[in-house]
């Protein structure tokens, strides 16, 4: 049985992310208007690309490379049980490009990229920059917040293609070296069986989580309540919010694509 | 009090009330400002003097009550029919509110480019004059987090010039600045009045810029206009509360909260 507390938790639990999900909402609708058609600011963008794709690259190739080995390491004790070494290109390159590969580097994206935008944009909102803004007669959502969310899908999109090919690079390293295996029988394996449909399938989900984590951040970020205690409370609120979305999303999104 | 509006008056507030939750900071607020006056708002600290400016530029908005601009009531504007006021109301901020990933020449041109139309090299030759002359040239390159708090009120100032305003708020712009530096602003201020033509609205504790430019002053006690008038008016006042606060005196009738 329920105590009344833990029901009334629960309940409160439920309107909190509700009300967030509608602002977050609200926030989308917003960034869509101000696309339509596009008003944003050029250096910004820039300058957001560079650091969030660019800045993000050493970090992503390290751990794309390693998640390539998991694979192969993983799928090595049944290929040597079962004799199926034609079949460790297509089990990595299938995983990494549908699943592991834009979920694993969305991860990692939302706690570079995500969690910097949102302290980023809480501490200019409580130090009264974005009103500082507004009293510039400059609106905020077309100048900081939609180069941010372009920004973060197109980077995260490129991320996730870069990272699924580092990744296949890793995998066939640690295939050659632990599992013996010739480099020729992963290639054959891996092309006569992935199709560009696993390739776009990835990146659809790439583009999607990448306006997730930027949504959910900015909106964190923007509507920060309460000083630095607030600014902590916020990161990780978005953090949170882009690690259930991302899942979330990779599930309704498994379902429904090809 | 009357509130009907001469037609002089550039600026009005008339009757208005806010409140944070329980805590009512403007109660009845009602005053005038006339067209080119530097007309300054005191009170002490937590009475409501930056409340009641942010109002001007749709930053608050009123719980009860109406503002009134050039003519043209502005207190019920959606946030985006507000943008069009922004431009012709300048805000200097208490807390300068600067953009930290910027230099300080940046920051200037930032408006620069959005609404003047200028390209990015002009708009920073621009930026550079603006800096000059609230004496800040120097540190045009410089980012905002590794400046004195004087110097990014300086900075902010030029910005918001940048925007060649109609009306200027000016939210305490002399506090933490030396006295050289604080009667510089105080006569650009009033070269702004005099030159150009621009209204200032400005917050302030300092004495000195007060009784050195101001046109008119509104004393703003427990959440209404508790006078309005001239220097000469406050500094002849016999009211035992203005006295006291121009006197600066810890002993009084004045009752400010916490205390
Ligand atoms: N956004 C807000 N939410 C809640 N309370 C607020 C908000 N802004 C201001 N207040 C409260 O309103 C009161 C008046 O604040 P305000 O900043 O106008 O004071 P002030 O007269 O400018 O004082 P100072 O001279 O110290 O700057 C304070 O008690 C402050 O806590
Ligand atoms: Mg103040």
């Amino acid at each position: 049985m329920l105590g009344d507390v833990t029901i009334s938790a629960i309940g409160r639990g439920t309107l909190f992310a509700w009300r967030e999900l509608g602002g977050i909402t609200i926030l989308a609708g917003q960034v869509l208007r101000a696309l339509l058609p596009p008003r944003l600011d050029g250096p910004e963008l820039f300058r957001n690309l560079y650091r969030m794709g660019n800045r993000s690259l050493p970090i992503i190739a390290l751990t794309a490379f390693f998640v390539g080995g998991i694979m192969v390491i993983q799928a090595g004790v049944l290929v040597k049980q079962l004799n199926a070494a034609g079949l460790v290109g297509w089990g990595a390159g299938y995983a990494i490009f549908r699943e592991v590969g834009p979920m694993l580097i969305a991860l990692m994206f939302s706690g570079r990229v995500g969690s910097n935008n949102t302290a980023e944009l809480a501490t200019m909102t409580v130090t009264e920059q974005l009103d500082g803004l507004r009293a510039l007669a400059i609106d905020p959502i077309p100048y900081l917040v939609v180069p941010r969310v372009i920004a973060m899908t197109v980077s995260l999109l490129c991320l996730v293609v870069l990272g699924n090919l580092i990744a296949l690079y890793g995998g066939a390293f640690f295939a050659m070296f632990l599992l013996d295996l010739e480099f020729s029988t992963l290639y054959y394996s891996l092309v006569d069986n992935i199709g560009w449909l696993d390739f776009v399938h990835g990146a659809i989900k790439a583009a999607v989580f990448g306006s997730a984590i930027a949504m959910t951040s900015c909106y964190f970020g923007i509507s920060v309540r309460g000083g630095a205690v607030g600014v902590g409370k916020a990161v990780n609120a978005a953090v949170v919010a882009a690690a259930i979305s991302i899942v979330t999303l990779d599930f309704l999104l498994t379902a429904v694509l090809p | 009090m009357t509130s009907s509006a001469t037609p002089s008056s550039l600026i009005e507030f008339r009757d208005v009330h806010k409140a944070f939750g329980a805590k009512r900071i403007l109660q009845g607020l009602t005053m005038e400002v006339g067209r080119q006056e530097v007309f300054f708002i005191i009170g002490t600290s937590g009475v409501g003097k930056s409340v009641t400016i942010k109002h001007l530029i749709g930053l608050l908005r009123v719980d009860q009550g109406e503002i009134h601009f050039d003519g043209e009531r502005i207190d019920n504007l959606s946030e985006k029919h507000f943008y069009p006021v922004r431009k012709r109301i300048g805000m200097v901020f208490q807390h300068a509110t600067l953009f930290d990933s910027m230099s300080l020449r940046e920051n200037v041109a930032l408006p620069l480019r959005k609404h003047q139309g200028l390209g990015t090299k002009e708009a920073l030759a621009k930026s550079d004059e603006l800096l000059e002359r609230v004496h800040m040239g120097n540190f045009a390159h410089s980012s905002p987090a590794t400046l004195s708090d004087g110097m990014k009120k300086r900075a902010a100032i030029a910005r918001t010039l940048a925007m060649e305003p109609q009306v200027v708020l000016f939210d305490e712009p002399t506090t933490g600045l030396d006295p050289v530096n604080a009667r510089r602003i105080d006569r650009l201020i009033r070269e702004l009045s005099d030159d150009l033509g621009v209204t200032s609205i400005v917050v302030s504790h300092d004495l000195p810029s007060i009784f050195g430019i101001a046109d008119r002053i509104t004393f703003i006690y427990q959440g209404k206009a508790y006078k309005s008038g001239t220097r000469q008016d406050f500094e002849q006042s016999g009211d035992p509360i203005v006295r006291q606060f121009i006197s600066g005196n810890s002993h009084g009738p004045m009752e400010t909260p916490g205390f």
